[in-house]
């Protein structure tokens, strides 16, 4: 098959930089958002370093009203409450073990987004590598397969 | 044979996956809790009533109870408020209330103009409580045991075919485990 030669002919580098800008472009608002989180009553712990662990659990720890946001970024009540609760417990000197242990406990390991590697949750840790290998399984059969053919343009062995 | 095998299990894995999850009866939302078959959280608050009297559960060892989490702010609250004066009624079991997040005349009018289905409405204005039992939506129904252990939770509305179904048998069971 020959591509026509007209207006609609495909231009590969100038659709390569059209999908790049694209990206850039997402990578922009993206990261322009992430600084945009739920509002508190309460401003910043003032020992930096405290704060940046509160920083780091809410954004862990899912808003189970919403279900798709971090209780770091959803201004439903339940995570202004859950907000307070990890303030005060980091406050309190607890470790941010315990305070995910807190959470858990009350609510289940759904809770994080970043569960922890055990036996329950080895089908959501694998799952991604699972699929690797059973797409690579099948590239491998169809190249394998394909290769073995003659090329279409290629003439038949032998005579003609 | 394995041309034959495989998209036929490909096949029969999708009706399976579509059978579950467009179920229209299953909330996507609802979340197993981990808190069934534990000891139920304990709690001492005042009475949304009555500010000078608490409420407590530390008191109801051997008695079964349903603990309501409610709010006037909640349209399914209102929605299954019939339903839990029917539930009273039948006096099976005492249900006690936890009023989330709410305010107090709020839910005092809501008493007085709806009707009092509960044995005793704990006020829970800043929703500690209720994070100790994992609520994170109302309204949520729990059914505990003599010993203090949760038995079953309920998330959304209650209805009367979700008390006869789930909350009977439950309580059936603890009485004769408990005798």
């Amino acid at each position: 098959m020959t591509r026509g030669r007209g207006h609609g002919r495909w231009r590969p580098l100038r659709s390569l930089r059209a999908i790049a800008a694209l990206l850039a472009a997402i990578a922009l608002w993206s990261l322009g958002s992430g600084a945009a989180a739920a509002l508190d009553a309460y401003g910043q712990i003032e020992d930096p370093a405290l704060q940046a662990r509160f920083e780091h659990i809410t954004k862990e720890l899912r808003c189970l009203v919403c279900q798709n946001e971090s209780i770091a970024d959803s201004n439903a009540a339940l995570a202004g409450d859950l907000r307070r609760e990890v303030r005060e417990m980091l406050m309190a000197g607890k470790s941010d073990a315990a305070i995910f242990d807190f959470m858990t406990a009350r609510y289940g390991e759904f809770v994080r987004y970043n569960p922890p590697l055990e036996s329950k949750t080895l089908l959501i840790w694998g799952a991604p590598f699972i699929l690797l290998l059973i797409g690579g399984a099948v590239v491998y059969r169809v190249v394998r397969v394909r290769s073995a053919m003659p090329l279409d343009d290629e003439p038949a062995a032998g005579p003609t | 044979m394995w041309k034959f095998l495989i998209p036929m299990a490909a096949f029969v894995g999708l009706v399976v996956l579509f059978a579950v999850g467009l179920n229209p009866d299953r909330d996507v939302h609802a979340l197993p809790s981990p808190l069934i078959g534990k000891p139920a959280p304990q709690f001492t608050l005042t009475d949304v009533l009555d500010p000078n009297r608490t409420v407590s559960n530390r008191s109801l060892r051997g008695q079964i109870y349903v603990f309501n989490v409610w709010a006037t702010w909640c349209a399914g609250c209102r929605a299954e408020h019939d339903t839990l004066l029917t539930i009273a009624a039948q006096k099976v079991v005492p249900i006690f209330g936890l009023d989330w997040n709410d305010e107090r005349p709020k839910a005092t009018q809501w008493l007085q103009q709806l009707g009092n289905p509960y044995a005793a409405v704990a006020f829970d204005a800043e929703g500690r409580t209720a994070i100790d039992w994992g609520v994170y939506g109302a309204p949520e129904t729990f059914l505990v045991d003599g010993d203090g252990r949760v038995l079953f939770k309920h998330i959304a509305p209650m209805t009367l075919d979700v008390w006869q179904q789930e909350f009977l048998p439950r309580i059936a069971a603890a009485r004769r485990g408990g005798a």
